[in-house]
């Protein structure tokens, strides 16, 4: 992870390519490229066999996703495979338009959940890791125990985390409620969270209680390169903590939120393990997560056409999501460089 | 440099098209082993028959090997067990039924079969069948698992079966004063047994206990559980030609209603429908439910020591009665268990039918039957397995009353739609302490609309 510095841009390429420039005959650059082929040879030969795994691993399994998403494959034709009946856009349209579809009422409630879910996460790790990060970026008594007991969330498996909270969530004999009715009387009746519409909570808390450590690691790295200096020349010209934090530390730390907001988002809107081992592979309208309906429709209900569509599109949105991304943090991420 | 950049192109060409070759090279396969299924060699001394099986028993390789060996020392023909898990093996026998590179024997889950033999990758067993009796040998809703709608033949040979009862506490109806010949013979009855319960017995032993729970939506296998009360309303899972879903007339409403009335009513603990089947079975086991409904493999294990999950109450109490009659004055039950099927691809055909055969006979059944705490799948063996314990023998009843769902390729499918809004209803009376008509009407009618289009699914 780069750390914030203020230096000037210096683009390694550009300069190389310059140098290059300079050097070569007037004919053209054709010489010069190969010339930095040349310099590169190793570089190349080394990266092949990642190259040649990445195309067999992801690119044709990716190509032949696309090309199911405009197939019939359903229980009759899933023995077929590639050579099931065309569709042309009939997945999609499903999907998108054809409210008499029932799996369209199953998508459009996967993706207003993922979208709740992912923001609301998103949020809550990268807020709450910042917060923290703010809190445990001072020199007092047993910091390190602090910051090593706040890192054990992140170290336990999604798995395990799904379990427990599963076990805390249940209305009767869970902590939480025994918390919330018994011991504070916080509320008057207990509420049922796993299944209905809490069953959203249920799983966005955890995900945030197992994502905040790690956010708040990246982010107290951040802080503790953020020269003093600055805070100190900024108090003695009479500012006070908060134009501090607002003018020095998140205009420095602006590349690490943006690089986290970037993975939390991508690794959000993948969540599958967490709802599943909590609620089963249906969570129901409620808390049913893109990812959970694309698996069950592909592996439990055959209907791989539907489910490569659906991963089509979530592609595409993720994408669309990466090109916002970079449109909006372009500067910060040279300047980081 | 350009030379090299040249050949690391040709590299990553060739590579491609060794991977594309490999990908349809599996087609050619596939060919290829059904041809030569076609001229299945008789058994050899030397053949080895490979059997995927999925955790049946405490040590499902071991047990299941134990009792091949006397087959393996009778023919000489060896068995090479695979225990496969229940969350993998629906992907791993399909893919290995349209491969055609898969073990020779696998075992099915009752309702998977019709999906399978539909996949056009299983040997169908029509001729060998009549060597065991053929149908004759099976009551006719657990040999109705080896069919598939719209396919001649059979598919399948059933190996155990599963039915579903009613468990209660004997001390907690002593104590609330009733006859467990009586107490759960009708839906009245039922009801009323469970108030009777909450009212008088709302403690055993100092603990509390709860008149009655069932897993909710959580369960793999809620639309079992819900059924057999539909059934028993008069109603159906689909049409007689199973064309369209019936899962939202008015019996089939009316059959679910009378569950979520148990929630109305105060006797059904709501916290279990937070929880899987193994986790209400084990509430049950522990000594908090004073009736549940379950399988048989449940009274299999009150015996075995090692299963701490009883407590000393519950496991000295264990009381079973078949479902109670609906409205029509007819019970039901759901029927499961498991298949086995021969793959088309195994060039052991011969053998493999002979290890079926052997699987099929009453002896092979009852110790098989008794490691897993199962019911054996064939008549005769069934009645001799029932006569070691009258709890057993109101499980036969149960068995005799089985009802099994229509063979249809597309039933999981149709399963899964009818367990998010069977789910979805038990889920609304567990937070709101009712349902009313329009949100069960509602949700009736958005699983059927699911199953409908399930159902419609087409070849081309």
């Amino acid at each position: 992870m780069p750390t914030p510095t203020l230096k000037p841009p210096v683009l390694r390429d550009e300069v190389s390519a310059d140098v290059v420039r300079a050097d070569a005959p007037a004919r053209g650059w054709r010489p010069g490229r190969r010339r930095r082929f040349s310099r590169n040879r190793l570089a190349y030969r080394l990266i092949l066999p990642a190259l040649i795994f990445m195309v067999i691993v992801h690119i044709l399994p990716m190509i032949g996703g696309v090309v199911l998403s405009f197939k019939n494959l359903n229980t009759f034709t899933f023995s077929r495979l590639f050579d099931a009946p065309w569709n042309g856009l009939h997945n999609y349209r499903a999907i998108l338009f054809d409210s008499a579809n029932p799996l369209h009422d199953g998508f459009v409630d996967a993706v207003r959940n993922s979208i709740i879910y992912t923001t609301t996460t998103v949020a809550g790790t990268l807020v709450g890791g910042f917060a923290l990060a703010m809190l445990l970026n001072r020199p007092m008594r047993g910091i390190r125990v602090v910051r090593t007991l706040m890192l054990t969330p992140w170290v336990v498996p999604s798995f395990v985390v799904a379990s427990l909270w599963g076990f805390m969530w249940q209305s009767d004999s869970g902590i939480i409620n025994k918390v919330l009715v018994d011991y504070t009387h916080l509320l008057g009746h207990r509420p049922v969270w796993l299944i209905g519409d809490n069953a959203i909570w249920a799983i966005v808390i955890p995900s945030i209680w197992r994502a905040l450590p790690f956010a708040m690691l990246i982010f107290l790295a951040g802080l503790q390169a953020v020269p003093d200096e600055l805070h100190e020349a900024a108090s003695i010209d009479g500012a006070n903590a908060w134009q501090r934090f607002r003018r020095i530390t998140l205009p420095l730390l602006r590349p690490l939120i943006a690089i986290q907001l970037l993975f939390n988002v991508i690794y959000a809107t993948y969540q599958y393990a967490i709802p599943v081992v909590m609620m089963g592979t249906n969570p129901g309208p409620k808390a049913d997560l893109l990812m959970t309906l694309i698996v069950r429709q592909s592996f439990s209900n055959n209907l791989f056409g539907f489910g490569s569509a659906a991963s089509v599109l979530l592609m595409l949105a993720m994408l669309g999501w990466v090109g916002l991304w970079y449109m909006g943090f372009r500067r910060d991420l040279e300047l980081a460089r | 440099m350009r030379r090299k950049l040249a050949t690391a192109s040709w590299l990553v060409a060739v590579v491609l098209a060794l991977a594309v070759a490999a990908c349809g090279g599996s087609s050619s396969d596939n060919n290829k082993s059904s041809t030569s299924s076609a001229a299945a060699t008789p058994a050899k001394q030397n053949t080895t028959l490979t059997m995927w099986t999925m955790p049946n028993s405490p040590d499902p390789k071991k047990d299941l090997q134990g009792l091949i060996a006397p087959f393996t020392a009778q023919t000489g023909i060896k068995v090479n067990v695979q225990v496969v898990g229940w969350d993998v093996q629906l992907d791993r026998i399909r893919n290995a039924a349209v491969s055609g590179t898969g073990p020779d024997i696998t075992q099915a889950g009752t309702t998977q079969v019709p999906f399978f033999a539909a996949l056009g990758g299983f040997a169908n067993l029509d001729k060998d069948v009549g060597q065991i009796g053929g149908s004759n040998g099976y009551n006719s809703a657990i040999w109705n698992t080896t069919k598939v709608v719209g396919q001649d033949g059979t598919w399948a040979l059933p190996w155990f079966t599963e039915a579903r009862a009613i468990y209660y506490r004997t001390d907690v109806l002593k104590k609330a004063g009733l006859d467990p010949a009586t107490a759960f013979k009708d839906w009245d009855t039922f009801r009323q047994s469970l108030l009777t319960i909450k009212q008088k017995v709302p403690t055993i032993g100092g603990k509390p206990i709860s008149p009655f729970g069932q897993p909710g939506g959580k369960a793999f296998d809620l639309v079992h559980d819900v059924m057999p009360f539909v059934w028993a309303a008069g109603g159906s899972e689909l049409s007689p030609d199973n064309k369209t879903s019936t899962i939202n007339s008015p019996q089939a409403e009316e059959g679910i209603r009378f569950m979520t009335q148990l929630v109305k009513d105060g006797t059904f603990d709501k916290s279990m429908l937070e929880r899987d089947g193994t986790q209400v079975e084990n509430q049950y086991k522990g000594g908090h439910l004073a009736v549940w409904i379950g399988g048989p493999w449940v009274l299999g294990s009150v015996k075995r020591a090692d299963d701490k999950t009883w407590s000393k109450a519950a496991r000295a109490n264990v009381g079973v009665a078949p479902l109670p009659a609906g409205p029509t004055g007819k019970a039901f039950t759901f029927l499961g268990g498991s298949d086995l099927m021969v793959f088309k691809s195994s060039k052991h055909q011969d053998a493999a039918w002979q290890l079926l055969k052997y699987l099929a006979s009453d002896r092979v059944q009852q110790g098989y039957a008794n490691l897993l705490g199962m019911f054996p799948a064939k008549e005769s063996a069934q009645k001799q397995y029932a006569a070691q314990d009258p709890n057993l023998g109101k499980f036969l009843t149960a068995v005799q009353d089985g009802r099994t769902y229509s063979p249809i390729p597309q039933w999981a499918q149709v399963e899964n739609a009818y367990k998010g809004s069977f789910g979805q209803i038990l889920t609304t009376a567990a937070a709101n302490g009712n349902v009313s008509d329009a949100v069960l009407k509602k949700q009736l009618d958005n699983a059927a609309k699911q199953a409908d289009g399930f159902l419609s699914q087409s070849t081309g």
